[in-house]
């Protein structure tokens, strides 16, 4: 993928340049197509084409919650299929999505906050919403932050270890991939150790219930109420936190109001909304130790801003 | 009756104090753990709490026969004012009814009617029973627009069409327009816990109870309860008045023994719950709070009154036993495995293992007396 799309997801394209008008209409300008039909992409005015293929590229699935209303389960919590953790365990990975219409915004969203190199192949359903979400995510602009990380994780690179990773992102448990303990961070993780024993990984939310027993809510740099169903990625300096908001119910309904407290004080802070005109942060508190405020609808996603 | 011995930790601080706490106390407890309550709240209480209020121990019952048609369910109103007009009047010993409302309702009061409507619209705070309160209070003085009938999800209320029923200029409203949002509560005022590894570890009070009311007439129904036993007054001042809730029972084995109390206990919902109206034309005497069938509804016609809430479950208790026995179903105090099931349209099979034990675990949080040799229990019959 050449550096013009680098920063932003891109559309994956594979349908011929007499295609183009239906592009131009959802506003899409930019795409990648497979490299036999970069030639005739080239002459079609108005949008910028660039060779792609999906080969060698991770396919992931595409991010929604599955309700299970009909399952008999453990837990009533909604499942969240999230693709955090691949990001996070192959930072320098090549990815990209099959969806359709709506999800194809939430997916653009979701590899944009993890700073993911992914394309995205969606039906004629999808390029507007696609096409309305690389808009405002051009909008987004400043310098990538660090993420915050509360916990060092030492990833064996096992099916379960990743699924451990998985229940983190889900469980907004923010941590990053260490070989070995780090004591800068609040706890450190490694499976088949005496407190997290490799046969509680046969069920990961064991281990993530665990894992956020040893840490304590108190220490999380992050923490949602009032949704299942948003995971947060923030990242940060000393005097700016970054907190990006992902509603993985998005395609199909919004979010009416979640809270959300990050450690640290910050006494300003400024909201972008997809799709949000007019929304503010409400109940905006800040204690010596914590920020805390509630943003009163999430569509699909926000990006708030905190500053000393 | 055995008796669960309730135990948990209450921890009351104001937002300030919480957050210094925080990093003391780990605050996720394992399921089998003993819940740990964090009350966030700024309010402080009254000088003199709403509950158990001026009359602790004191209720107050009013049966009238012909006060509800067990056959069609339809009320009579006239019947129905005359009970309040009795039951206000025994309880405090005024002679007339304005000045027993005037004990409890000023004109500057803002008033919410704390309907239950949980098994609507089957069972629910009858209209008949809340326009009358409504009146009352408009009678002392309260403006209409001061008056707040009010519920937690607003599907549900609206099942029940209040607004036909009440004086013209009264509200109504439902703090969850639609189910799950957060905004119609209050942010800074909450209970905190986690009970089975929740995510979401608060449960926040009714942004109308903090911000707006200033007195409470709460109106439950007599109702056995699947996860607590019953559910009257305690309950529909807690469950009824919080978000979050539902989480205190995913299992079998719930932690409403004492979640219910904790919650009722939290300012500004117990210095401004003045009032307890006891709406016991029907009743429900296993599978509720819902009323999903028919053969589990009885008509107890009655209606009883009191500020002692936890007095007044009590006698609830009473009644829903009493039921039950004659029904050859087994006490809502039996705790057998063996009698949890999917299944509960069988009277002895439940979903969950039953916790009236929230009453008496209130009375230790100084909400009311639980001392059935304590409680003086009047009955008037009409």
């Amino acid at each position: 993928m050449l550096l013009l799309l680098a920063a932003l997801p891109a559309l994956f394209w594979d349908g011929a340049a007499d295609t183009a008008p239906a592009l131009r209409d959802a506003g899409i300008n930019q795409i990648l197509v497979p490299a036999a039909r970069l030639a005739s992409w080239k002459s079609v005015p108005g949008i910028v084409a660039e060779a792609a293929d999906l080969e060698g590229a991770v396919k992931l699935p595409p991010p929604t919650v599955n309700y299970r209303i009909n399952e008999a389960a453990a837990t009533s919590a909604p499942w969240v299929i999230a693709n955090g953790w691949r990001f996070i365990r192959r930072p320098g990975g090549r990815f990209y999505y099959d969806v359709t219409g709506k999800q194809a915004a939430l997916a653009a969203a979701e590899a944009f906050c993890y700073g993911a190199n992914a394309m995205i192949r969606t039906d004629a359903a999808g390029l507007k919403p696609l096409a309305a979400m690389l808009d405002f995510l051009r909008t987004i602009t400043g310098e990538p932050l660090p993420p915050v990380a509360d916990i060092g994780y030492i990833d064996d690179g096992s099916a379960a270890s990743g699924e451990v990773m998985n229940l983190m992102v889900r469980d907004n448990l923010l941590f990053q991939l260490v070989t070995a303990p780090d004591r800068r961070l609040k706890l450190n993780v490694k499976l088949g150790t005496r407190e997290y024993p490799l046969e509680d990984a046969r069920n990961p939310g064991v281990v993530a219930h665990a894992v956020r027993f040893h840490l304590t809510d108190e220490k999380r740099s992050l923490r949602i109420f009032g949704s299942q169903v948003v995971v947060a990625r923030l990242t940060a300096t000393p005097d700016h936190v970054r907190l990006h908001l992902l509603n993985y119910a998005g395609a199909a309904r919004k979010v009416e109001g979640i809270r959300v407290r990050v450690l640290g004080g910050f006494p300003k802070h400024q909201l972008s909304l997809a799709d949000g005109a007019g929304v503010e942060l409400l109940d905006y508190s800040v204690e010596p130790d914590a920020t805390e405020f509630t943003l009163p609808e999430l569509k699909m996603y926000a990006v708030v801003d905190l500053l000393r | 009756m055995t008796r669960v011995k309730p135990c948990c930790t209450i921890v009351t601080v104001n937002r300030r104090t919480f957050l210094q706490l925080a990093a003391a106390t780990p605050l996720l407890a394992g399921p089998a753990d003993e819940p740990v309550y964090r009350v966030v709240s700024a309010y402080k209480p009254a000088s003199q709490p709403g509950m158990p209020g001026p009359y602790p121990g004191l209720v107050v019952r009013v049966h009238s026969e012909n006060s509800i048609d067990a056959s069609s369910g339809k009320v009579n109103p006239e019947l129905v004012k005359q009970m309040i007009s009795s039951g206000m009047k025994t309880l405090t010993g005024d002679a007339r009814q304005e000045d027993a409302w005037a004990r409890f309702i000023s004109p500057k009061d803002v008033v919410g009617i704390k309907v239950n409507c949980s098994g609507a619209p089957r069972i629910r705070s009858s209209p008949e029973v809340v326009a009358v309160i409504a009146e009352n209070l408009i009678a002392v003085g309260v403006p209409a627009k001061q008056i707040h009938v009010y519920e937690r999800f607003d599907n549900q209320l609206q099942t029940v069409g209040y607004g036909k029923y009440l004086p013209a200029g009264v509200n109504v409203y439902a703090a969850e327009t639609t189910r799950e949002s957060i905004l119609g509560y209050d942010p800074k005022t909450y209970v905190e816990t986690s009970f089975y590894g929740e995510q979401d570890t608060r449960s926040n009070v009714v942004r109308l109870v903090s911000e707006t009311l200033t007195k409470i007439v709460n109106v439950p129904n007599l109702k056995e309860h699947q996860a607590s036993g019953v559910t009257g007054c305690l309950k529909n001042i807690s469950y009824g008045n919080f978000s979050n809730v539902a989480r205190g029972h995913n299992a079998p084995q719930t932690y409403l023994g004492t979640f219910i109390g904790a919650l009722a206990a939290v300012e500004p919902v117990r210095s401004r719950v003045v009032l307890n109206i006891m709406d016991g034309l029907m009743g429900v005497w296993h599978a509720g709070p819902f009323s999903e069938m028919p053969r589990f509804r009885f008509y107890p016609k009655q209606m009883m009154f009191g500020t002692d809430p936890v007095a007044m479950d009590h006698k609830l208790i009473d009644v829903i036993e009493e039921k039950r026995k004659a029904e050859g179903a087994v006490s809502i105090f039996d705790r057998s495995m063996s009698h949890v099931g999917k299944d509960n349209s069988n009277p002895n099979t439940n979903h969950y293992i039953r916790e009236p034990g929230h009453i008496e675990y209130a009375s230790k949080l100084g909400l009311g007396v639980f001392d059935a040799a304590k409680i003086k229990l009047k009955v008037i019959e009409l």
